[in-house]
Formats: structure tokens, C-alpha cells, sequence
């Protein structure tokens, strides 16, 4: 009897390890991108989302590396690639988890990348389509701060563009610090960045 | 004791698993390292990246038969099957990916626009910005090289062919009606909305397979997949209104679009070279519908357009002017599929289908006539490996037309023919390299009118000279069955064929393309007969040819000029041919030897506008003076126009547009019309055939209103 409680105890050590993988993992590949080692990352991601076959996290993190590198990087064709890259790990990460905020909120700056880089081929085209997307983002998660940090942001963009007050998205940054504040774990390395981009976006509010 | 031991022998299980080293060096197939290829045992979490000499090691506790995976952008993706104890010191060299970006591209004799193809030279918008296009999709083409300047026509006249030779295809379909009806000397527009396409292949030679009943060129529209939003579009134009809406839900879009033109208040305000008794009038309605399936998309598309006006033709031999009077209407519909059937195999089929009716005054005869055209085609796609790929398919073509002239005679004149044709078609495209490639096809058709069955070969062959540069030969041989004008009368003839040479030179550098192609196509069979136009009685023969031999340069930058792209088009054209009434081999009027097109658009940041020019130059085009003895031997005046364009936005979604057609008012002649006979010093009197009007205006104001944006201004309350 004692052996059998013992084996499924340890047997539970061992579930618990292969949960642990995953985290250890996660984790390490966070510290890859910190590291400044994005792709090292994205192939750490790459390689949990394969083993993990059905979890959509591994997938959005390896697409926000590549999309966050291309804000860094001038050469056309590796900007190109990265966010194809981006595109084909957010339709994985679709597939395994629909009508998904994140992810929306994900492919609304990977158009915004697209912008970015070349405003004369894709600015016309994108642009409704990130506008789009936070609104769809938006209605699926009315209190998600990232949805209405990044899209007061975007306004303000445009705002900016067409010579009128990007002030008056300002609210909006207030009400997505409210909700920043009260956003809870619910399982971990769910979504949970953009409060240090506050204060960037709130400059244009002085 | 016991349970000691199960409790070592659980922890030995659990924590000491056998560690097995896996480790080996990733290369191209140069031998040069790859830094940063990501390795892995599928399904586990052991895995490392490549360092920067190539190199990777990691352990893992799996132990017997595992999938070693390696990755990286650009490259196929490599798998091993194997014992773990047997993947160390692995030498892997992965294979190039030929469908990344940078592989060598199959593009000799094609342009293509689009924002998703390498081979791109234009992009969606430029096709809608371009001054003097006005809108009209077929006029950002005519500024590519390749195509001469007949601005009284409006059509596309490619490398020595008369506008015929030429067809459009929607989405693989054939379009049979594609431009308004018109007639002589007023220049007509494509009938489509540039809005509708997300991406476009002009071809001015040496073109696929699948295609074929074109002797020049052919120009492959694809529409839109999915719309990005849904919107209402207003246009308030000086010659017109128009309106349009975007539905999306679920997996259903369906856009709809009307426009209604009228040039009589413009005309009443600007004078005209000709005399209109009722200006141009058109009401046109198109709409989309869009189905996503889950292998799939379904797209169907109908076009209904009204045409009528009527004026008085100048003619040199009709002191008072010919009267004619046209309404049209033509309804296009163009239904297609394209889904996947999984195993790498892939379906394209469709079907098109127009009803054209006119109804034409000339002078005091009437003439109705109806065409009735319906194009079917199923097409299959077979991928094998990213190396090879073959296609195959087969079409069928059904053409019906009458027409019935009335006169003050009582006998009426009826002519009639159904042409029908079956064509298939296969081609393989063979990547040899990221470097060399090749596309080989052949196309059979059959035709039942004229009862012909013809097999032409279709080749090219693209390589890759440096990372930015690259040539590519092309070589095909085109038949095309007789025009309208000419089956009507008579059907015991053969197709008119051409053969194309093509040699073309890339090179493409961040925001600059620099295009230079060199071609000679071959006529042969073209048709003759012995009247000044086809009429029932003539004598019809297959026994014109002719030539053309050109060289064709673009230059495009992007980058130099901050806020300013151009690009600049010249095209050299020799060409000579013995076809309809020739005496003898000439060159046509319509193939002006040198025409050069220079395409400016600039932002203006702090005025938020886009100020376009386009300035058009063509030499001297030949026409035929009886007063000399040789046929086709003089020339016109160089043709000038130099087109001007304002696009001020307003705001994100109001556009003022203000567009000049030759702003200087150059004094342009197309051609001469000649009396028939001689007066009475023994001279044939001539009037030249110039423009409707030196200039044209257009002004407009378009208004976007999407949900979005309504949403947006909510949300600021």
C-alpha cells in the first residue's frame, strides 16, 4: 500500500516536471529576449510550441519578437521575411485558440510594422486593417489595456499625421492604466506587457 | 528494504534518465555556416540554435528512434530519422527555399503590380494616382514600355499589335467586352473600377500557357480576397457621381458599386472639336460577393453598363457629317473557385460569361446586333516539391453573334456565326536552383468555325546574375482566330499566328528597378482582303506577315528624392506587316517608332497632397498620302502631352482631386483623312484627326465613410 502511495506521489513529481518544462522553457526564452537574443528566442518559442502541440502562447511570443526586431532593423528584405515569419506563427497560434484578443491586438501591430517600413506600398491597404483589427480586438475584450493603449496610440499617429490634437486620445491612456492595474494573472505568461510603453505614449499628452 | 529499492529504482526512472549528446554543424550548400538555425527533436522540448560557425549541441534524455528537425527562414526544412546515439558530428547542409524572397523570378515579357510579388513594378495605388490615367486602370499601362501612344483609341497597342491583339482576364477569365463601347477617334476606358484589384500581370509577350486567342499581350486582373473594412465610398466627380458599399460577416464580404457619367454639362462649358447631338452618357453597376470556405474561396462578380450618345461625325468626303448613334449594354458575369484539394493538388475553375447589344444609327442605317460569349475553365495545380510544379487544365470557349442592318431598302442584311473553341493546356515549373529557373508549356486548341486545331510550345528561363540582377529568356508561339468584323463574312480561314523572342535584364535595388527587354515576334497568316473595310463581297486571304523588333527600358526609383517616386519608360518599336487592305508591307499608324512616358509623383507633406504629372512624348506616327506614290511613307508631328494631377487630402477619408490633361495644350495630330477622290488640281484633299478637345478637366471630391471611423468619433462623446 505504502509503495503504491509512494509511486503515485512520485509519479505526480513527475507530471509536475513536465509542467515545469514548459515554464523553465518559457522562462528561458524570456531571458533570451532580454538577453538581446531574439532569435535564439524565437527558435526556443519555435521548439516549445511544436513539443506543446496545442498551446498558443509559444507561437504569439515567437511573432512579437520578430515584429518588435523589425522596428529595429532597416534592411527590406529581412523585414520582409520577419514579418511573414510573425504572420505564419499568428495563424498557428489562431488555430489553436479563436477569436483571441491577444492575437488580434498581436496582428494589429504586425500591420502597423508593415506601415512603418513602407507607408507608400502598405499604408493605404494596412492601415484599415490594424483599425479594424483593434476594433474587432475590442469588442471580444472591451477592458483589454493593451487593445486600448496601442490603439489611442495609433490615432494619435494619425492624428499627428492629418495636423490635429493627438491630446484627445489622452483619456484613453487613463483608462487603460486603470485597467493595467486591474488585470490578474489567470494562467501563466498569459499577455500581461505594455505598461512600461505608458509612459512613452503619454508623452504626447504634455 | 523493499521499498528503498522501488523508491531508488522510481528516482532512477524520474531524474537520471540516460543523457545523450546531440551535436553537428549546419551549413548552405556552399559549405558557408548557418548562425542561427534552430535545432530540435520534434515533439520534445531538446533543442539549441546554431552558433556563428554553424555549430550546435544540447543533450537530451530521449532515447531510441527521434525526428531531428532543423529550420531557418529561407531555407527547406530539414528532418532526420534516427537513433539518438547516432546524431553526433552530424554534417547537415540545408537546401535553399526557392519561394523565398530572392530567389530568381520568371518575369520576361511581364509586368506585374501588385504588393506581395517581387516582381512588382507598380503598386495598387499607382495605378489610381497616375496623371492623366484618370482613373482608368488601362491608363497607368499605356506609361509601361511596350505599349505605343494612340490616345484616340484609349486601348492598349502592344509591341506593333493593334489593340485586338490584346485580352483581358479577370481572376483566369476571359473578359470580352472590357472597354466601353465607342467609336472612331473617342478615346475610350476600361470598364472596370481599378478598386476592385488587388494585384495585376501585364504581359507584353512570351506569356503562360494558359492563355492564349491574344497575338501580343494579355492583361490578368485578380480581385480582391477580402475586403479590409467595410465602408460606403462617395465620388462626386465633374462628369459624374458614384457611390459604393462593403459588407463583411462572417465568412461573407459583398461590395457593391454604381456610377452614373454624363458629359453634356462639361461639354456645354468647355468646347469640343466634335459635334455632339447627345453627349456620352453611362450608367454602370457592379457588385462582388466573396465566400470563404475552409479549403477555399468563391468569388462572384457581375457588371451591367449602359452606354448611349450619339453626334455627327467630321468626314472629308461627307461635307455635312456622318450621323451616328449608339446605345449599348453589356452585362459580365465571372463566377471562380480556387480551394485547395490537399496531397499539394490545388483547383482554379470558373466560368464568364457576357450578353453585348447594340444598337448603332449610321447616317440612315440601323444595325442591332448581339454577342453572346461564355468561357468555362477548370484548372489544376499539382505541387510535387518546392522545385517542381505542374499545372494542367483545359478551357472552352462559346461565342455567338448576329447583327441585322436595315436600310431604306426593304431588304434587310443579316450576317451571324457561332465560334467555338476547346483548348488545353499544361505547364511545369522546374526550380534547378534558388538561381535557375524554367516554365515550359504547351497549348492545343481546336476551333469549330474555322475547323483548325493548333499546338503552340510556351518557354522561359530565368537566371539569377547577382543578388539584385538577373536575365531571362522567353520564346512562344500565339494564334489568334480573326476578328468580328471579318467571321462575320467569311470562315473558311486560319488563325493569324506570332512567334515572340524575348531577352530581358533585371536589376533591383533597394527602391530602384532598372528593366531593359529586347524582343522580335514574328506575324504570319494575318488576314487580308481586298476592300477598304470587311464587307460580304471582299476577297479574304491568309497571306499578310509582318515583324516587330523593339527594345523596351524602365527605371524606377523610389528612394533617391525624398517623397518622390517616378519612373521613366521608353520604348523603341520597328515594325512593318502586309495585312487588310495593304498594298504592301508598311508600318501601321498606330506604331510610332520611338514613345517615351515620364511618370512624377510627389507628397507634399505639409499641404497633405500628392501633386502627379505624367509627361508623354511619341514620334512622328505614319499615315498614308495618296498625293505620293508609297503607301504609308509619311509622318504626323511628334505627339506631346504633358498631364497633370492634385490629389489634396482633407482628411483621412475626403479626397479633392483635380486632374489636367495636357496642361500646355499641345497641338496634337494622330493621323490624316483623305479624300477619295482628287479635286480638281488633281489633289486629295485631307482634314488632320486630332483630339476632342486639347485639354480635359476633371474635379472631384471622394468621401470614405467606414464603420470604424463612426466608431471612432462614439467613442470621443
Amino acid at each position: 500500500m505504502k509503495t503504491i502511495v509512494l509511486l503515485i506521489a512520485l509519479l505526480t513529481v513527475s507530471t509536475i516536471n513536465a509542467q515545469t518544462a514548459f515554464e523553465k522553457g518559457m522562462t528561458q526564452a524570456f531571458d533570451l529576449w532580454g538577453d538581446k537574443k531574439p532569435d535564439k528566442a524565437i527558435n526556443l518559442f519555435e521548439r516549445i510550441a511544436k513539443a506543446e502541440k496545442e498551446n498558443w502562447l509559444p507561437y504569439y511570443y515567437a511573432a512579437q519578437v520578430h515584429i518588435i526586431t523589425t522596428f529595429m532593423i532597416k534592411d527590406a528584405e529581412e523585414i520582409e521575411s520577419r514579418l511573414i515569419k510573425a504572420q505564419n506563427f499568428l495563424n498557428e497560434a489562431k488555430t489553436f485558440s479563436k477569436e483571441n484578443a491577444e492575437i488580434l491586438i498581436m496582428e494589429a501591430l504586425l500591420n502597423t510594422a508593415y506601415v512603418a517600413y513602407n507607408p507608400s506600398v502598405y499604408g493605404m491597404t494596412h492601415s484599415a486593417k490594424v483599425e479594424e483589427l483593434y476594433q474587432k480586438a475590442k469588442v471580444l475584450e472591451p477592458e483589454n489595456p493593451r487593445a486600448i493603449l496601442y490603439h489611442a496610440e495609433w490615432k494619435m499617429g494619425s492624428a499627428k499625421f492629418w495636423g490635429k490634437d493627438p491630446k484627445a486620445f489622452c483619456p484613453e491612456i487613463e483608462k487603460a492604466i486603470l485597467y493595467f492595474e486591474k488585470e490578474t494573472l489567470t494562467e501563466p505568461f498569459y499577455p500581461r506587457w505594455g505598461m512600461d510603453q505608458v509612459e512613452r505614449i503619454q508623452k504626447n499628452c504634455n | 528494504m523493499k521499498l528503498t529499492f522501488t523508491i531508488t529504482f522510481t528516482l532512477l526512472v524520474l531524474f537520471t534518465h540516460a543523457q545523450t549528446a546531440i551535436t553537428g554543424k549546419v551549413t548552405d550548400n556552399k559549405g558557408i555556416p548557418i548562425t542561427g538555425a534552430n535545432i530540435y527533436l520534434d515533439g520534445t522540448y531538446d533543442g539549441s540554435s546554431s552558433n556563428e560557425h554553424g555549430d550546435f549541441s544540447f543533450s537530451t534524455t530521449q532515447n531510441g528512434q527521434q525526428t531531428l528537425i532543423i529550420s531557418f527562414l529561407s531555407f527547406e526544412t530539414y528532418t532526420l530519422s534516427k537513433d539518438v546515439t547516432e546524431m553526433s558530428n552530424l554534417k547537415v547542409s540545408l537546401k535553399e527555399d526557392v519561394n523565398s524572397l530572392g530567389s530568381v523570378i520568371l518575369n520576361a515579357g511581364t509586368f506585374s503590380a501588385g504588393d506581395n510579388s517581387k516582381a512588382s513594378v507598380l503598386n495598387p495605388l499607382d495605378i489610381v494616382t497616375t496623371a492623366g490615367a484618370a482613373g482608368d486602370y488601362i491608363g497607368a499601362f499605356q506609361t509601361l514600355p511596350g505599349t505605343s501612344n494612340v490616345a484616340e483609341d484609349g486601348r492598349l497597342f502592344v509591341r506593333g499589335g493593334d489593340a485586338n491583339e490584346t485580352n483581358i482576364y479577370i481572376d483566369g477569365l476571359r473578359v470580352f467586352q472590357p472597354f466601353a463601347a465607342t467609336t472612331n477617334n473617342i478615346p475610350t476606358r476600361g470598364r472596370f473600377s481599378p478598386f476592385l484589384f488587388k494585384g495585376t500581370n501585364f504581359s507584353t509577350g512570351g506569356y503562360s500557357a494558359e492563355y492564349g486567342d491574344a497575338l501580343s499581350s494579355v492583361l490578368l486582373l485578380n480581385t480582391i480576397d477580402e475586403p479590409e473594412q467595410e465602408k460606403t465610398d462617395l465620388s462626386f466627380i465633374s462628369v459624374g457621381l458614384g457611390i459604393g458599399n462593403t459588407q463583411k460577416w462572417k465568412k461573407n464580404s459583398l461590395s457593391v458599386n454604381a456610377f452614373y457619367l454624363n458629359l453634356k454639362p462639361y461639354q456645354e462649358i468647355i468646347s469640343q472639336r466634335v459635334d455632339w447631338i447627345k453627349p456620352f452618357e453611362s450608367f454602370s453597376g457592379e457588385t462582388v460577393y466573396r465566400h470563404k470556405f475552409n479549403n477555399g474561396l468563391l468569388k462572384i462578380y457581375g457588371g451591367l453598363s449602359y452606354t448611349d450618345f450619339e453626334l455627327n461625325q467630321e468626314d472629308i468626303n461627307v461635307p455635312e457629317g456622318v450621323n451616328f448613334a449608339l446605345r449599348n449594354r453589356n452585362l459580365y458575369l465571372n463566377s471562380s473557385y480556387q480551394g485547395s484539394l490537399g496531397n499539394d493538388w490545388k483547383i482554379t475553375s470558373g466560368v464568364s460569361f457576357a450578353n453585348d447589344d447594340n444598337d448603332i444609327k449610321v447616317i440612315s442605317t440601323d444595325v442591332d446586333n448581339q454577342e453572346n460569349s461564355f468561357h468555362f475553365k477548370l484548372k489544376l495545380k499539382k505541387r510535387f516539391s518546392n522545385r517542381f510544379k505542374l499545372n494542367f487544365g483545359a478551357e472552352q470557349f462559346i461565342n455567338t453573334f448576329s447583327e441585322e442592318a436595315r436600310t431604306s431598302t426593304p431588304e434587310n442584311f443579316k450576317s451571324s456565326f457561332d465560334n467555338n473553341s476547346t483548348a488545353a493546356f499544361t505547364e511545369a515549373n522546374i526550380f534547378f536552383s534558388k538561381k535557375l529557373a524554367m516554365q515550359i508549356g504547351v497549348r492545343g486548341v481546336h476551333n469549330t468555325l474555322l475547323d483548325y486545331t493548333k499546338v503552340s510550345p510556351r518557354a522561359s528561363l530565368a537566371y539569377k546574375t547577382s543578388s539584385k540582377s538577373q536575365i531571362s529568356l522567353a520564346y512562344g508561339d500565339f494564334y489568334q482566330a480573326p476578328s468580328q468584323e471579318v467571321l462575320r463574312y467569311e470562315t473558311d480561314l486560319d488563325p493569324e499566328k506570332s512567334s515572340h523572342y524575348i531577352l530581358n535584364y533585371l536589376y533591383q535595388n533597394n527602391g530602384r528597378t532598372f528593366r531593359a527587354e529586347g524582343y522580335y515576334k514574328s506575324y504570319q497568316s494575318l488576314i487580308k482582303f481586298d476592300t477598304e473595310i470587311p464587307e460580304f463581297n471582299s476577297l479574304y486571304s491568309n497571306q499578310g506577315d509582318g515583324y516587330a523588333a523593339g527594345l523596351d527600358i524602365f527605371w524606377r526609383d523610389n528612394k533617391s528624392i525624398k517623397n518622390l517616386e517616378y519612373w521613366a519608360s521608353y520604348s523603341y518599336l520597328n515594325t512593318e506587316r502586309d495585312y487588310q487592305n495593304y498594298p504592301n508591307r508598311a508600318t501601321p499608324n498606330f506604331a510610332g517608332e520611338h514613345n517615351l512616358s515620364l511618370v512624377t509623383k510627389y507628397w507634399v507633406n505639409d499641404w497633405k497632397s500628392l501633386i502627379s504629372t505624367t509627361y508623354n512624348f511619341a514620334s512622328g506616327r505614319p499615315y498614308n498620302d495618296p498625293n505620293t506614290g508609297i503607301f504609308q511613307n509619311q509622318k504626323t508631328r511628334t505627339y506631346n502631352a504633358l498631364n497633370f494631377s492634385w490629389a489634396y487630402l482633407i482628411s483621412q477619408q475626403k479626397i479633392l482631386y483635380l486632374s489636367v490633361s495636357n496642361v500646355l495644350g499641345f497641338d496634337n495630330v494622330f493621323n490624316y483623312q483623305y479624300s477619295n477622290t482628287p479635286d480638281s488640281n488633281g489633289t486629295f484633299a485631307r482634314r488632320p484627326i486630332r483630339p476632342n478637345a486639347d485639354r480635359f478637366f476633371i474635379v472631384g471630391f471622394f468621401w470614405t465613410i467606414s464603420d470604424n471611423k463612426t466608431d471612432n468619433q462614439l467613442d470621443n462623446l
